[in-house]
C-alpha cells in the first residue's frame, strides 16, 4: 500500500472552530454510539494522525458512512469527509482489508461476472440460503438491498442492438454510464440517451472503467488509482476536444470531478481536464435550459413525486438541477426531501454490522415519503444505491429523474422502465 | 428567470432579508457556505446591551442609540425604523409559533449566561423569560451528570455572587438518554419524545423546592419545544426556563429552522454548502457571483446582491499574518486598520472592544458599500449585518438588532428601485 498523503484537505482542519454544527447534523452519530461524530473523528483525531504513523488513533472513523453532510453544513469549510476517507485508507494500509470489502469495492467485476449468466447469477445471489451464507461467511447483511443483474442484456448490448437507430449529429456529448447502468439498470442509460438525442445530441459512449468510488470508500486507494488512471486516459481527450462528459450516477461524476483527484492527489493535466469537463447530467441539462436550448415539449405527468437529492449529488454543490428541471413538467407535483441521508451510503449499509445503522439513518427519509400519502406511487432519486435503499425502506418503486424527464418527453415508460416507440 | 436578489449568507441577517424581499414580491434566493451563525447564538434578540466602557448593562436600549458612533448601523436606520423592524420580526416569528417577548417597559431583560453572568437582551424566546433577574425568586439550576457544555454549579455560584439566590442540582444522565454521549441538539430531539419528558418531570419533582424557578440547559425539545415547556411548567407547578448552552445552541437552531421553513413555503430556496469564491462586475455593476462546486464555479446571476456574510466569526472577513484584513467575496474597502498591531487592544476583555471588530464595510444611507471617498462601490450591491463598520455587535450585545434592522433597511432600499438601472 502506498502511503496516504496529507495535503490540501489536511490544511482545512485548522479552520475548525469546534462549533459542533457538523455533529448536530451527522445522521450516523444521531443513531449510534459507535460513531462519536464528525468533529471528533475528523478534525480532532486528525491532530493525532501523522503520515507514516503506525497506529491510527481512532478506529471509529470506519463507522463514518462518507455521506458528506458534515462538509455541507460546516460554516468554515473543513473537508471533514475527506479527512475521514483518508484516515480509513490509513487503517486499511495498517491492517489490511477483509475479503468482503474487497469484493464490495469491485462492483464492476461483480457486474461483469454476473452478466455472463444474469438469471443464474440472480438466483445464486438472491435466495434465502445464499444471502444467509453471505452474511455468515462474508458479513454482507442478508436483508440489504443488493441489485439484480439485468436479464435483458447490458447497456452496451442495447447500444449495439440499436446502433442504426441512434442519432448522428454534429452536436455530441459523451455519456459516462457507471457500473450500475451497465450491468444492473441499463434502462437508466436508455433514458439518458433518448433525452440527449431528443435535444439533438449524438451520444458517444467510449470504453470506460468503474470510477473507483467503491474502492475509495473502502480505503483501497491503490486500486482506485488504477481505475482512475484508465478513465483519465480514455476520456480526457474528449474533454480536451470540448465535449461534455455527462453521467447519470451522481457518485461516479463526483468521483471523476473531485473525489479521485483530491483523495489520490491526482492533479495532472489530463485528470484536471477530465474533472473540468465532467457534469452531472442534470447540471448539464440545466445549462442547456439556461441557454434556451433545452426542449420543453413536456407532456403532463400527473404524479405526486417525492424527490430526494442524494448526499453524493449534494456534494457536487450545484444546487438541485434535477428538481429545477422536473419542475417544468406540467402536472408533476414534486415534494422535496430535506432528509439528510438514506443511510446506504454506497456499500456502507450492505455490511452486516452497519445494516441497522443505515436503516435507522434512512428512517427520516422513509417517514418523509410515507407522509406524502397514498398518491405518491413512485419516489425519485439520482443515485442507484439510494434508490435501492429507498425501495427497501418504503416499498415504493424509485426512479431516476432522467427517467421522469424521458417519460415527460413521451419517450419512456415509467412502469416498464423501457424506452417507447423504439423502431425495430 | 433572472433573480431580483441574491442574498449571500444564511444567518439572521440573510434569512430576514430574504423574507422581507419575498414579502415585497421580489424573486430571491439565499446561498451560504454552511449553516449560519444562528447555530451559535442563544436565540435572544439583543438590541444594545453595553455602551462604550460603561460596566453596567444598558437599561433602555432605544434611548441610548443616539450615543453610538454617528455611522453606526442603528444611526443610519434611525430608532423608529429599527423599532418597526424588530416589531415586524416579533410578529412574523409569532406566526411561526415562536413567542418572542421582553419586559413590558421596554427595558433590557437580564438572563443567566452559560457561565452565570447576567446577559442583557431585548427580546427573549418564551423558554427564557422566567430566567429574568427582575423576577427575584430563588433559582435551582439543574444539570445532568456527564453533560458537556453545561455546568450548573458554576452558574449557580456566579449568580449567588451577584445577589441572585441560586443553587445547583444534578440529575442522572439516564433521565435524558440511554446513549453514551449526546450533544444538545440530540438531547433536544430526545425531549421531543413524551417518554423522555415524563422521565424529566419525575426526576425534577424530587429536587425542586416550592417557590423555586427551575433553570435547565436549553434542550427542552426541538420541534415540541412549546409543548415541553408547558408540560414542565404545569406538572411541576413552577416557573421553568432555559439557559443557552455552548454551541450548538438549540434556541438559535429553533429560530433558524423556523425561518428556513417559512422561506421554503414562500418558494425561496436557501442553498447551503455554496461557498462564494468570485464574481464578475462590469462598469460598477455586479453581473454574477460564483460559488465553488466539485468542478467548475457555479454562476449565480441576479439584478441585486445583498452581502450578509457576517463578521470575523461568520466568515465575512479573513486576515493573514502580514496584516491584511479583507472582505472575503468582493474585497470591499474596509474601515479596519491594515496594520496588525492595531487590530487588538492589549486586554482581551477590554470593555471598549477591539478595532478589528468595530471595523468593517462602510455603507451609505441606503446600505450600499462605499469607499473612503464615499462613492458607491457597486451600484447593485447592498450589505447588512455583522460585517458593517462602526458597530461591534459582540461587545455592544447588538448582534441580532443590527442584523434585523439593517436587513430590513437594505431591502427597503433595494425595493425603492435603486436597482432599476442595474
Amino acid at each position: 500500500m502506498a502511503p496516504v498523503s496529507w495535503h490540501s484537505v489536511d490544511l482545512t482542519l485548522d479552520e475548525c472552530i469546534k462549533c459542533n454544527i457538523c455533529t448536530s447534523h451527522c445522521p450516523v452519530s444521531a443513531v449510534t454510539d459507535l460513531f462519536p461524530g464528525p468533529k471528533y473523528v475528523g478534525p480532532q483525531a486528525q491532530r493525532f494522525r501523522k503520515g507514516g504513523q503506525l497506529r491510527s488513533p481512532d478506529h471509529s472513523v470506519d463507522y463514518c458512512s462518507g455521506c458528506r453532510v458534515c462538509n455541507e453544513v460546516c460554516p468554515t469549510g473543513v473537508r471533514i469527509a475527506e479527512l475521514n476517507a483518508r484516515a480509513r485508507a490509513q487503517i486499511v494500509a495498517e491492517k489490511g482489508l477483509p475479503l468482503r470489502n474487497r469484493l464490495l469495492g469491485r462492483n464492476e467485476l461483480l457486474g461483469k461476472l454476473g452478466s455472463f449468466a444474469p438469471a443464474l447469477a440472480n438466483f445464486a445471489l438472491h435466495n434465502t440460503f445464499s444471502r444467509f451464507m453471505a452474511e455468515k461467511v462474508m458479513g454482507i447483511a442478508r436483508e440489504a438491498p443488493l441489485p439484480t443483474w439485468s436479464t435483458s442484456g447490458t447497456f452496451r448490448d442495447w447500444l449495439k442492438r440499436t446502433r442504426d437507430q441512434r442519432l448522428k449529429s454534429h452536436k455530441k456529448v459523451v455519456y459516462f454510464h457507471g457500473c450500475a447502468t451497465m450491468y444492473y439498470e441499463p434502462f437508466i442509460g436508455k433514458a439518458a440517451v433518448v433525452v440527449l438525442e431528443h435535444n439533438g445530441y449524438e451520444v458517444l459512449v467510449p470504453e470506460q472503467n468503474c470510477c473507483g468510488l467503491p474502492l475509495l470508500s473502502n480505503g483501497e486507494f491503490d486500486a482506485a488509482r488504477t481505475y482512475h488512471r484508465n478513465n483519465v486516459s480514455r476520456l480526457a481527450g474528449y474533454a480536451r476536444a470540448g465535449l461534455p462528459i455527462v453521467g447519470t450516477s451522481t457518485s461516479c461524476t463526483l468521483t471523476l470531478k473531485e473525489e479521485a483527484p483530491e483523495l489520490l492527489d491526482y492533479h495532472d493535466e489530463p485528470a484536471t481536464t477530465l474533472k473540468l469537463g465532467t457534469y452531472d447530467i442534470f447540471e448539464w441539462l440545466r445549462e442547456l435550459y439556461e441557454a434556451g436550448e433545452l426542449r420543453t415539449d413536456f407532456q403532463p405527468l400527473p404524479l405526486k413525486l417525492p424527490y430526494h437529492a442524494p448526499c453524493q449529488q449534494r456534494a457536487h454543490r450545484i444546487g438541485k438541477p434535477a428538481l429545477e428541471l422536473m419542475a417544468l413538467i406540467p402536472e408533476l407535483e414534486l415534494a422535496e426531501s430535506h432528509a439528510r441521508c438514506c443511510g446506504i451510503a454506497g456499500t456502507y449499509g450492505y455490511k452486516v454490522e452497519k445494516y441497522q445503522i443505515a436503516m435507522d439513518v434512512g428512517a427520516e427519509l422513509f417517514e418523509f415519503v410515507k407522509a406524502q400519502g397514498q398518491d405518491a406511487r413512485y419516489t425519485a432519486c439520482d443515485s442507484e444505491t439510494c434508490r435501492w435503499q429507498l425501495e427497501h425502506g418504503t416499498a415504493l418503486p424509485s426512479r431516476h429523474p432522467i427517467e421522469i424527464l424521458a417519460a415527460a418527453y413521451g419517450l419512456y415508460d415509467l412502469e416498464r422502465r423501457d424506452v417507447v416507440a423504439e423502431k425495430r | 428567470m433572472m433573480l431580483d436578489l441574491l442574498v449571500i449568507g444564511a444567518g439572521l441577517t440573510g434569512l430576514m432579508a430574504a423574507l422581507r424581499a419575498a414579502e415585497a414580491g421580489l424573486r430571491v434566493k439565499v446561498i451560504a457556505k454552511g449553516m449560519g451563525a444562528l447555530y451559535w447564538t442563544p436565540g435572544t434578540i439583543d438590541i444594545l446591551g453595553y455602551l462604550g466602557a460603561e460596566e453596567r448593562a444598558v437599561q433602555r436600549p432605544w434611548e441610548r442609540i443616539h450615543e453610538l458612533p454617528e455611522r453606526h448601523p442603528y444611526r443610519i436606520v434611525g430608532v423608529e425604523r429599527a423599532q418597526e423592524a424588530i416589531e415586524w420580526f416579533r410578529i412574523r416569528t409569532a406566526e411561526l409559533g415562536l413567542d418572542y417577548g421582553g419586559r413590558r417597559d421596554g427595558d433590557n431583560a437580564l438572563t443567566p449566561s452559560p457561565v452565570g453572568a447576567w446577559r442583557p437582551s431585548y427580546l427573549l424566546p418564551a423558554g427564557q423569560r422566567a430566567g429574568d433577574a427582575e423576577d427575584g425568586r430563588p433559582m435551582v439550576i439543574v444539570g445532568f451528570q456527564g453533560m458537556r457544555d453545561f455546568y450548573p454549579h458554576l452558574i449557580a455560584r456566579n449568580l449567588e455572587a451577584q445577589g441572585q439566590a441560586a443553587r445547583a442540582a444534578v440529575l442522572p444522565w439516564s433521565v435524558l438518554s440511554e446513549r453514551r454521549d449526546r450533544n444538545t441538539v440530540q438531547l433536544a430531539e430526545a425531549l421531543d419524545e413524551p417518554k423522555t419528558q415524563q422521565r424529566l418531570i419525575d426526576a425534577l419533582r424530587l429536587v425542586v423546592k416550592p417557590g423555586e424557578r427551575i433553570g435547565l440547559p436549553a434542550i427542552l425539545g426541538r420541534e415540541a419545544h412549546s409543548w415541553v415547556l408547558t408540560a414542565l411548567t404545569q406538572e411541576l407547578n413552577a416557573a421553568v426556563f432555559e439557559i443557552a448552552t455552548l454551541p450548538p445552541s438549540v434556541p438559535g437552531i429553533r429560530l433558524a429552522t423556523a425561518l428556513r421553513r417559512c422561506l421554503e413555503e414562500r418558494g425561496v430556496r436557501v442553498e447551503i454548502g455554496m461557498e462564494a469564491i468570485g464574481f464578475h462586475a462590469q462598469d460598477g455593476v455586479i453581473e454574477l457571483v460564483e460559488t465553488a462546486t466539485s468542478a467548475r464555479p457555479l454562476k449565480h446571476r441576479a439584478k441585486a446582491f445583498l452581502l450578509a456574510t457576517g463578521g470575523v466569526l461568520g466568515g465575512g472577513f479573513d486576515s493573514n499574518p502580514s496584516g491584511r484584513f479583507w472582505e472575503t467575496i468582493f474585497d470591499l474597502p474596509l474601515t479596519t486598520p491594515q496594520d496588525r498591531r492595531r487590530w487588538f487592544r492589549p486586554l482581551f476583555l477590554d470593555p471598549r472592544g477591539h478595532p478589528a471588530l468595530r471595523g468593517g464595510v462602510a455603507v451609505n444611507d441606503a446600505f450600499q458599500p462605499i469607499d473612503v471617498a464615499g462613492n458607491v462601490v457597486y451600484t447593485n450591491l447592498w450589505a447588512a449585518g455583522g460585517l458593517l463598520a462602526h458597530a461591534d455587535p459582540i461587545a455592544e450585545r447588538s448582534l441580532e438588532g443590527v442584523a434585523i434592522a439593517s436587513a430590513v433597511a437594505a431591502v427597503e432600499a433595494i425595493k425603492l428601485g435603486s436597482f432599476a438601472h442595474a
